[in-house]
Parts: C-alpha cells; structure tokens; sequence
C-alpha cells in the first residue's frame, strides 16, 4: 500500500531545504490564535491567510494550511477548558470534562492533557492516513444518505449517554435542539418556525447558538464568583504541571488509539466529521470506564477522548479532499481553493500520480504535531493566564468577545441576537437540569439529519427494505446499538457466567 | 452542587412551568410547519419528532407531578442574573445604534460599575481600551464592515 519511490521523493521534497518549514510556525501560531478565540473559525483564518499562498509554492501552501489547521484544531480547546466555551464545535466534549478541571484548579493538567493527547492524535491519525488513504477513500464513497442518516442518529444517541442528570430530560432537550436546528426553510420550498424574520430564513446560525448556550449561559451563573478558580493558590499558570498533564495523556494509549481510529473514520464523512467524532470518542470512552458517572465531573480521560478525536479527524476530512477532491468543511474547503489557485484538482488521478506530493503532506503533519508540543508549551502558559482575571472583569470581557465572533460569523447583527437569545436559553436548560449539550448536538445535526432523512426517502421510495440493501449503514447500525447496549449485554454475560 | 430534597415548592412549579413552556414552544413550531406545508418533505422529521418530544414532555410532566418529593440542587439567586442578562440584552440590542465600539465601551463599564468596580481610572481605562482594541482588531480582521460610532467603519 505505500509506495517507497514515492516516499523517498515526499522526503527529498520536504527536506532538501528548509522553505517548506519556514511558513510553518507562523501557520501554527495562527491557528492556535484563531482557535483560542471564540467565534474566530480555523476556517476564517485560512480563509483570511488563503491569498498569502499565492506567492508560495504549492507545497508551501499546503504546509501552511495544513499548519493553520493542526494550531486551530489543538487551539479550540484552550476556551473550552478554561471558559467553557468550545472554540469550535469539534472541541464541545472536550468542554465536558476539561471546564470542571479548571474550576478545581486542575487547569493546568488540563490543558496538557488536550495538548498530548491532540499531538499524538495528529500523529496517529495521518499514519492511519499514510497507509490506508486509498480504501479510506473508496469507504467514503459508497456514503450514501442512508449511512448519513445512521451517522446522525448515532450522533443524537450519544444524548442519552451524555446527560448527568435525568435521562428524559436530557432525551427531551437532544429533540428540542434537532427540531431547532431544522428551523428555516424547508426542502418543500417553505419556511417554518422563523415567525416573519429573515434572519431565521437560513435557519438558526449554529456557533452563535453554541456559544450562547454553552459560554454565555455559564457566564451568567458565575456572576456572583470572584475568580474562575476560588482557590488562590490553584491559579497558577504551572508549565511543569502542564508536562505532566502532558505525559498523563501518554498513559491512556488506548483511549488515544481509540479516539484516533474513531477521528479518522467518522472525520471523513463530509460535513458530520469532526462534529461527531469528539462525541462518539467521549461517549465510547465514558461507557468502557469503570467510573462512568465522574464523566461531566472533570475526569481527565474525557478530555483525551475529545482531543484525540477531533485532532484526528483533520487526518479523515483531508483523506476526503485529497483522495476524492471533496471538502469535508470550512478549512478543507479553504484548501480546495488553494488547490484551484495551483491549479491542482484533487481526486484519484491526485492521489495516482502525484502520490509523492500526498506523502510529503502527511508526512509534514508529523513534524507539525512535534513542533505544536513546543509551540504550545510556549504559548499555553500565556493564554491559560486568563483564569487570573477577576470574574467581575472577566464576565463582560468574554460576552462581548462573544458578541464580536458572533457577528463575524454571521456578517450581521442576527449572530450576537442568536448569543443572546441562546444564552438565556441555556441558563434555563442548565438552571432547570435539561442538558446543554445534548441540545446543542441536535442544533449541529438538525438540518443535516433532515436532509439524509429526505434523500433516503427519496431514493428507497419510502421502503423500509432499502436499508438492507445498505451493509455500511447495518454496520454502523450495529455499532450503534452495540455503543449503547454492549457494555450492559456484557455484564449481563458476566453475571451469568459467575453466577 | 450539594443534593438536598424539599417538599412542594416555587422551585418545582418553576420545573412544571418551564417544561410547560418548552412543551408549548415545540408544539407552536409543529403547527407553523404544518400551516407552512402538509407535503411530506416537510414534514418528514419535524412531525415525529414532535410528537415524540411530545410524549416524553408529557411523562416528565406527570413525573414530576406524582412525585411528592423533588431532587433540587442548589441554584444561583434570579436577583444576582436577571441585571446582568438585561444588561446583555440592552448591549445586543443598542449595537445597531452605538455600534460596536461605543456600544461595547458603555456594557463593560455598566458591568464593572454593577459589580462593585469603583475606582475611575480602571472603569474607563478598562472600558474603552478593551472595547477599542476589540472593535479594531475584528474590524480589521472581518471581511465586512461592522456597526460603529467613532471608529471608522470599514472591512479589513
């Protein structure tokens, strides 16, 4: 499966100088900037630095992008642990476990756990990459809506799971948020649920909505506290105890292998990817754990669940783009356009003969993951100084951070709206015990579960039978129910046999 | 948050009211999209699950009912948000008269002054240096322009 002529020419593309490299600290740093702050998208920066790439070789560019892309992804973390707020929607289930760490003074740990975990992640998921991008990408191509569907629902099921409190109430707040999420105009050529603004035309805007659920509506409830960690002397900024967090993360290799292969995967399924892939990890983690319900509570292996996926799942949208030429999302379609700018179609015939310029990418990706731990180390200490500002100062400064990123994501004022509507929302949902999270997840996938949801029935005719024709969807079906019942059915198993 | 448990209270009506609420938001959205279209494209995802929400609201509700004792956890006072979500809202909403800098400016030194911030130079220094820098760097950043007062509007 690996040719070596083209590996040894990826090698000598990469190493015979050091330009390729140059742009790639710059490209790290961007990203992990970009990431860091609420309401920047990895997406924008590459989007905004897209233009830069024209004066660099197609190598270069790539480099950069991909650069942006690895510091953006690791980035989005750094909010999400220390306020709550996931700086993308592929960083939400490392919010889960990782804000509880910060609040009990474990930051720092915290923060080196996402860190390790996201680098290893990055190296796991393009050597998975390396050697398998061509069936890879044959897998996504027999991804029909069906399979879409299936996705989605096993994305919705993690609601279940994810919720600490009451399992209906968290079930409720999941439907709630997928009947949000199709607000808008309809495949029937109508609109639902807008009440007469055209700003709701093309649905709810959903980052705006995250971050209003999740940030704006903790804000609210730390209104009253003095700092984000009471303990004066847990605030500190410790590099030695972000090492350490560093090599905790080194010591779970199995939730990191299993979050890898689930980011891989699930993240080159074009549009649900990275989304996904953070939860499945987390939920298939919390559900193998022997302490399940100190999941939510600021149990480390939550966060090297989440970070290992979402990392990983950059490997997956780039198998996608490079093997069939389609995007995944924002940043890999950003890089499509680079492509076009190097007029450079991606696709199979890309991946035939260019095989050694796919190489030196995968390959660069390695040394990106080796120069994030530095670059990280560097620049954590001095991002994770924010738990030291007093709340009083702290609470304003972050809703209005809110309020900017969402209108650039939006373009107008309906995105800083979204965050204000949204945060009250959510400060009713976590007051009165209805899961944020779950509702946010059915806010990502509403739209999209209703257009599978609609292709499967225009294609199957509306017979059920369809969907045995489907192997991919039954297998991930199984999977489905096999995360939600297998770790019950083998306990079931054990009693007997003890018994 | 440390459980404890009470009998019948104000708390749990506000439970029964908010699901109450979200039962009728949910039921309002389903019969705007039936009134919008009855084509099964429509319909296809929002009527069931409508209707599954529907049930589940519906056995929380007699649940939550039929239980005399209700687990409660210790939640932060209406009296200590309700300011600060008013204030956000009359920042969200003032923006497309005070635009982003002024607007901004105005909401962190409201918020410092409710909080307990007296001391001048911090409340505008803070104020106005964190508002501006902002409203720069993202005017500078964003590809379209953004609402301001002073500042000159234009995209980056």
């Amino acid at each position: 499966m690996i040719e070596t002529a083209s590996l040894l020419a990826a090698v000598e593309i990469l190493f015979s100088s050091a330009s390729p490299w140059l742009i790639v600290i710059p490209g790290i740093v961007i990203g992990l900037v970009f990431g860091a702050v609420p309401g920047l998208q990895i997406s924008t920066a590459m989007a905004i630095f897209l233009p830069m790439t024209l004066y660099m070789d197609f190598m270069q560019a790539m480099l950069f992008l991909t650069a942006i892309f690895t510091g953006g992804g690791f980035g989005g973390s750094i909010p999400a642990i220390l306020m709550n707020i996931p700086g993308t929607s592929s960083a939400i289930a490392t919010a889960f476990d990782g804000y509880p760490m910060s609040r009990q003074g474990q930051h720092n740990v915290a923060l080196g756990l996402a860190l390790g975990s996201s680098c290893i992640g990055v190296i796991v998921g393009y050597t998975i990459l390396f050697v398998l991008i061509s069936p890879i990408s044959e897998l996504v191509l027999k991804i029909g809506p069906a399979e879409m569907t299936v996705v989605i629902l096993w994305g919705i099921t993690l609601i279940g799971s994810l919720s600490s409190g009451s399992l209906l109430k968290g079930v409720i707040s999941g439907l709630v948020g997928l009947l949000i999420g199709t607000i808008g105009y309809s495949e029937a050529g109508v609109t639902r649920g807008t009440f007469g603004s055209t700003y709701l035309l093309d649905g709810v805007a959903v980052i705006p909505a995250m971050i209003g659920m999740f940030a704006a509506s903790e804000l609210f409830r730390l209104v009253k506290t003095e700092y984000l960690i009471e303990d004066s002397a847990a605030r500190n900024v410790s590099v030695r105890l972000i090492l350490k967090g560093f090599r905790r993360a080194l010591a779970h290799p199995w939730i990191v292998l299993r979050g890898s292969l689930i980011g891989v995967f699930v993240g080159a399924v074009p549009g649900v990817g990275s989304s996904v892939a953070n939860l499945l990890s987390y939920m298939a983690t919390k559900r193998s754990s022997p302490a399940p319900e100190s999941f939510g509570k600021g149990n480390p292996e939550g966060v090297i669940a989440s970070e290992a996926a979402n990392s990983t799942s950059e490997a997956g949208s780039l198998a996608t783009l490079l093997a069939l030429g389609i995007p995944g999302g924002g940043a890999t379609a950003v890089m499509l356009a680079a492509f076009a700018m190097h007029n450079i179609t991606g696709g199979p015939q890309f991946i035939r003969e260019e095989t050694d310029v796919v190489y030196a990418i995968i390959i660069a990706n390695f040394g990106q993951a080796v120069l994030l731990i530095g670059l990280g180390l560097v620049l954590i200490p001095v991002l994770a100084n924010v738990i030291k500002v007093p709340m009083n100062y702290l609470v304003p400064s972050v809703l209005a951070i809110a309020v900017f990123g969402a209108f650039g994501l939006t373009g107008d004022l309906s995105g800083p709206v979204t965050v204000l509507v949204f945060s009250v929302l959510g400060w009713l949902f976590k007051r009165y015990g209805y899961s944020v999270p779950a509702a946010v997840i059915g806010i990502l996938l509403g739209g999209m579960a209703e257009d599978s949801v609609i292709y499967s029935y225009q294609i199957s005719g509306g017979q059920w039978s369809y969907l045995l024709e489907r192997p991919m969807a039954l297998a991930i079906l199984a999977l489905l129910v096999a995360s939600l019942f297998g770790t019950r059915l083998v306990d079931i198993l054990k009693r007997r046999v003890a018994a | 948050m440390a459980r404890q448990y009470t009998p019948i209270s104000k708390q749990r009506i506000a439970d029964l009211v908010v699901l109450l609420l979200l039962t009728s938001l949910v039921a309002i959205y389903c019969v705007d999209a039936i009134n919008a279209s009855t084509d099964i494209l429509n319909l296809i995802l929002v009527l069931p699950v409508t209707l599954i929400v529907l049930v589940l609201c519906l056995v929380q509700f007699v649940s939550a009912v039929a239980n005399i004792r209700v687990a409660t956890e210790d939640r932060e006072r209406f009296v200590d948000v309700v300011p600060v979500a008013g204030l956000f809202a009359a920042y969200v909403l003032s923006l497309p008269w005070l635009g982003f800098d002024i607007g901004t400016c105005l909401f962190l030194g409201a918020f410092l002054w409710l909080h307990g911030e007296r001391r001048w130079p911090w409340l505008f220094g803070y104020s106005m240096s964190f508002a501006f820098v902002l409203s720069i760097f993202f005017s500078k950043m964003l590809p379209y322009s953004m609402p301001m007062l002073i500042l000159p509007v234009a995209a980056g």
